[in-house]
């Protein structure tokens, strides 16, 4: 009982009820017009439950400490640990160190050292981490072009019938081409290199996203209280961006929750085939299919980039899972 | 149903040769043509005058430039006047040398008539001085070259690879006057002993056969060609590529056409359900053992083509992936939050969210070190175990989310009101899988089975690239490496008209299987 009088805001009803308890009828008070006309509801903030939703899971907690940890690691430590992939390329004794003799090798114990040298004599842990940067930079960069651009897309689309009639023609075309081969062949005629790669994920990513998003749309923009506000006159861009966006934002953390793992996968995956980064920028993909050859004799040029790549897509699918469904309000009842 | 689906089949041909035009138009006008010669060791050998001359005719053959060679044109002119001997005449010869002198070449009457034929027809002469040393004698590979060329538009190279792109064999497709018995006709096949179909005129002998190889029978009617390759196969057309067997040589006690009928028998690895037509004579020892002019032949071989290895790897993945996930799945939504429900959750985020690469590793390290599997393919001492990785690895991604889909799908059926009835009704849990929930999971199943399958041949590369798999699904990657844009372009044909077929069987199948869909939009089909 206390704990409904607290949510209640408005102090003239909190009063009518204390003041005479134990009549069956009672009169309010007399509030003004405008007063009387509000509507009493617990107050209510959506991101305030969304994170209280979400961090009632301890698993999050670690994740987030994670996920911040490796975040500071990959953008902050090559600034100190500056990896060249070709510095010790012409002393062939440098290749294929383990840590030991790599440390013995280099004098005593260093930092870059501490997972041994690659096949070109290239410091491993300094290169996980820059290629770590890559790989992050690279998932975000597409996934905020592509969200962004297919959120649009996809609200307009869903929207408007004229742009539906075009938009699915555009978008039946393009789904018969399988993802991969679209992307390499881009790349291919782009050229390798990180914008490029950037660019061939993006260049068609986003469709599919904005197709997912027209469905949504579509199934919010036929209820009751659209229509309403149609009748009202209700402008189409205020209509899209009051009462149909809002509804979304599940939608979208959920879409997002995949679609940076992705982007990371992609990156591994092609670059691992060669086709993706070009060699000078230092990639997870491109050291694992360098170490792929003598992996189970080296195994520690081989290992790390893998565990680092199933690490950080792990962290982003686990977090954007998990938030994805604190951000569904039915999940923010108690 | 029919006016749709001729409808959809119109629009996916629309789209494929959109998709083929884009790809195509970007390939040839912004990919340096130059790239095909870096791994070309003929081109390396040679140098100087010869190089230009060999680039020009590596671009003739691949599309890129048509090109006349001034030493053709005379060759053509003087056959016309002498027949067979013009190389000795004298005319012949003090053309020849003329456009080894680069100050008087032009006078020379043959150059002159040459330069006006070509130029009318809007070609490019292009002169390649000799090249000398000092003392005036030529450099190797330094003769002097008349050539006339032009670039050929990319609509003019689309064009020519659609005309090119289906050959139905007739009975006229041989040019040859000296055939006159032509037909098409159905057979005793003396091989296998059932019927085929024989054609004489014909490129092949045998256009349709059956034989004891898969998939039994044989097409040579219809050819497809997907175009050819310049860098990774050097010349070789793309389908004979994906297509012809590998492997060891098989032989086995055969009889040449010329001994059917008799009880001599060699031992030969021939395939005589291959044979082609030879326009030459035939040779003395071929008259004996054969009956006819269809004498060039390809060799059984033991082992399986490109697009089979890939094909059944695939398909075996597909089915344990179905075997195994469907009742993984189903399993975990009945126990849901049980520990087969958590082990199984924590396999699918691995699965979903971990990139391919590393779980393939994880499993290839578990295979070799734990199970001694043989890791490259070609290593394999025995064939049947090389299979073992590259299935399990194509099979567990496939596995994973056929069980997140499986156990939402569970879930959902299982809180859904028609099963809550049914619960009511009385009907045991056994009776509402069976009869209630099981059928509806089919739709959901068989709507994702040709894209299952599909994705077999398209998929497979990183597996492929990992086990050294000799299948189609590294064809589009190591052609991207070789810089092979008859390969890439064959490919983006083949897979667009995969995942078409893919696509629109899904529906189809989704429509049969559920009779609330109905996919022609008028007459208020369905209910």
């Amino acid at each position: 009982m206390s704990k409904k009088k607290k949510l209640i805001p408005s102090d003239s009803v909190v009063e009518t009820v204390t003041e005479n308890e134990d009549a069956l009828f009672r009169f309010a008070k007399k509030t003004d017009a405008v007063e009387s006309e509000k509507i009493i509801a617990p107050r209510y903030s959506y991101w305030k439950s969304v994170f209280r939703v979400f961090f009632r899971k301890k698993i999050n907690i670690v994740m987030i400490v994670l996920m911040i940890l490796v975040a500071l690691i990959a953008f902050i430590m090559p600034i100190f640990w500056e990896y060249d992939p070709m510095e010790n390329v012409t002393n062939s004794q440098t290749f294929s160190l383990s840590p030991k003799a790599a440390m013995e090798y280099f004098g005593g114990f260093s930092f870059k050292y501490l997972l041994g040298t690659g096949s070109m004599g290239n410091s491993i842990l300094y290169g996980i981490v820059s290629s770590s940067r890559t790989s992050l930079s690279l998932a975000f960069i597409c996934a905020a072009i592509n969200m962004t651009i297919g959120i649009i897309i996809g609200a307009v689309w869903g929207y408007s019938k004229k742009v539906d009639a075009i938009m699915l023609v555009i978008y039946q075309i393009i789904a018969n081409i399988p993802g991969i081969l679209l992307v390499s062949v881009l790349v291919y005629i782009v050229g390798s290199g990180f914008w490029s790669l950037v660019f061939a994920l993006t260049i068609t990513g986003w469709l599919g996203i904005a197709y997912f998003f027209r469905n949504q749309v579509m199934v919010i923009r036929d209820r009751e209280y659209s229509l309403a506000s149609r009748c009202l006159g209700t402008p189409i861009t205020r209509m899209v961006s009051k009462n149909i966006l809002p509804f979304l934002t599940s939608v979208i953390v959920t879409l997002l929750a995949s679609e940076l793992p992705a982007y990371i996968s992609s990156e591994v995956f092609l670059s691992y085939l060669g086709i993706g980064l070009s060699a000078q920028v230092p990639s997870l993909g491109r050291m694992i299919q360098q170490g792929q050859p003598a992996f189970l004799n080296y195994p520690w040029a081989f290992w790390p980039p893998v565990f680092v790549a199933a690490l950080i897509t792990i962290i982003l699918y686990v977090l954007g899972q998990n938030l994805a469904d604190a951000s569904d309000p039915r999940t923010h009842m108690l | 149903m029919k006016k749709y689906l001729a409808k959809r089949i119109l629009f996916a041909l629309f789209s494929l040769v959109v998709v083929v035009m884009i790809v195509m138009l970007l390939v040839y006008s912004l990919i340096n043509k130059n790239v095909i010669f870096q791994t070309d060791d003929v081109w390396n050998k040679k140098s100087s005058n010869d190089r230009t001359i060999y680039e020009y005719t590596q671009y003739k053959k691949y599309g890129y430039v048509e090109y006349e060679d001034y030493t053709s044109y005379i060759k053509d002119k003087y056959t016309a006047v002498y027949g067979e001997d013009y190389y000795i005449q004298k005319d012949y010869l003090d053309d020849k040398k003329a456009i080894q002198d680069e100050t008087t070449f032009k006078e020379n009457v043959s150059v002159q008539e040459f330069v006006k034929k070509y130029q009318g027809e809007g070609y490019k002469i292009i002169y390649l001085p000799p090249v000398r040393y000092k003392s005036g004698k030529i450099k190797p590979g330094g003769n002097g070259y008349l050539i006339a060329t032009y670039e050929k538009s990319v609509f003019s190279r689309l064009w020519d690879y659609a005309k090119g792109f289906i050959t139905i064999e007739t009975k006229n497709q041989v040019e040859d006057p000296n055939l006159t018995d032509r037909y098409i006709r159905f057979e005793k096949d003396p091989y296998s002993g059932a019927f085929a179909l024989v054609g004489s005129g014909t490129q092949h002998k045998y256009l349709i056969y059956f034989d004891s190889r898969f998939p039994f029978m044989h097409w040579n009617w219809i050819h497809i060609n997907l175009g050819t390759s310049y860098t990774t196969y050097r010349g070789q057309e793309i389908t004979t590529v994906i297509n012809s067997p590998t492997g060891k040589v098989i032989a086995s006690k055969q009889q040449y056409p010329a001994m059917i009928g008799t009880d001599e028998y060699v031992e030969t690895a021939i395939d005589f359900h291959s044979v082609t037509y030879n326009p030459a004579d035939l040779s003395e020892n071929e008259a004996k053992l054969f009956t006819d002019k269809y004498t060039v032949y390809t060799m059984k071989r033991e082992g399986l083509s490109m697009i089979e290895t890939s094909f059944v790897i695939g398909i075996i993945a597909t089915i344990l992936a179905y075997v195994l996930g469907l009742p993984l799945g189903i399993s975990m939504a009945r126990h849901k939050d049980g520990i087969a429900d958590k082990v199984g959750n924590m396999y699918i985020i691995f699965i979903m969210a971990v990139p391919s690469l590393a779980y393939i590793f994880i499993f290839a390290a578990i295979g070799t070190t734990l199970f001694n599997l043989p890791y490259k393919f070609a290593n394999a001492e025995v064939k049947m175990l090389a299979y073992v990785l590259p299935t399990i690895s194509l099979m567990l991604p496939q596995i994973g989310s056929l069980m997140k889909w499986m156990r939402r799908y569970m879930i959902d059926q299982m809180n859904s009101d028609y099963v809550k009835f049914a619960r009511a009704e009385g009907l045991s849990e056994k009776e509402i899988y069976k009869k209630h929930i099981s059928k509806n999971a089919m739709i959901f199943l068989v709507h994702n089975i040709p894209s299952s399958i599909i994705f077999c041949l398209t998929g497979a590369i990183i597996t492929e690239r990992v086990y050294s798999v000799p299948g189609v699904g590294n064809l589009l990657t190591t052609a991207i490496n070789q810089h092979d844009n008859g390969i890439i372009v064959a490919c983006t044909v083949f897979y667009t008209f995969l995942e078409i077929i893919a696509i629109i069987a899904g529906d189809l199948l989704l429509a049969k299987f559920d009779p609330r869909i109905s996919l022609s939009s008028e007459g208020g089909g369905g209910r």
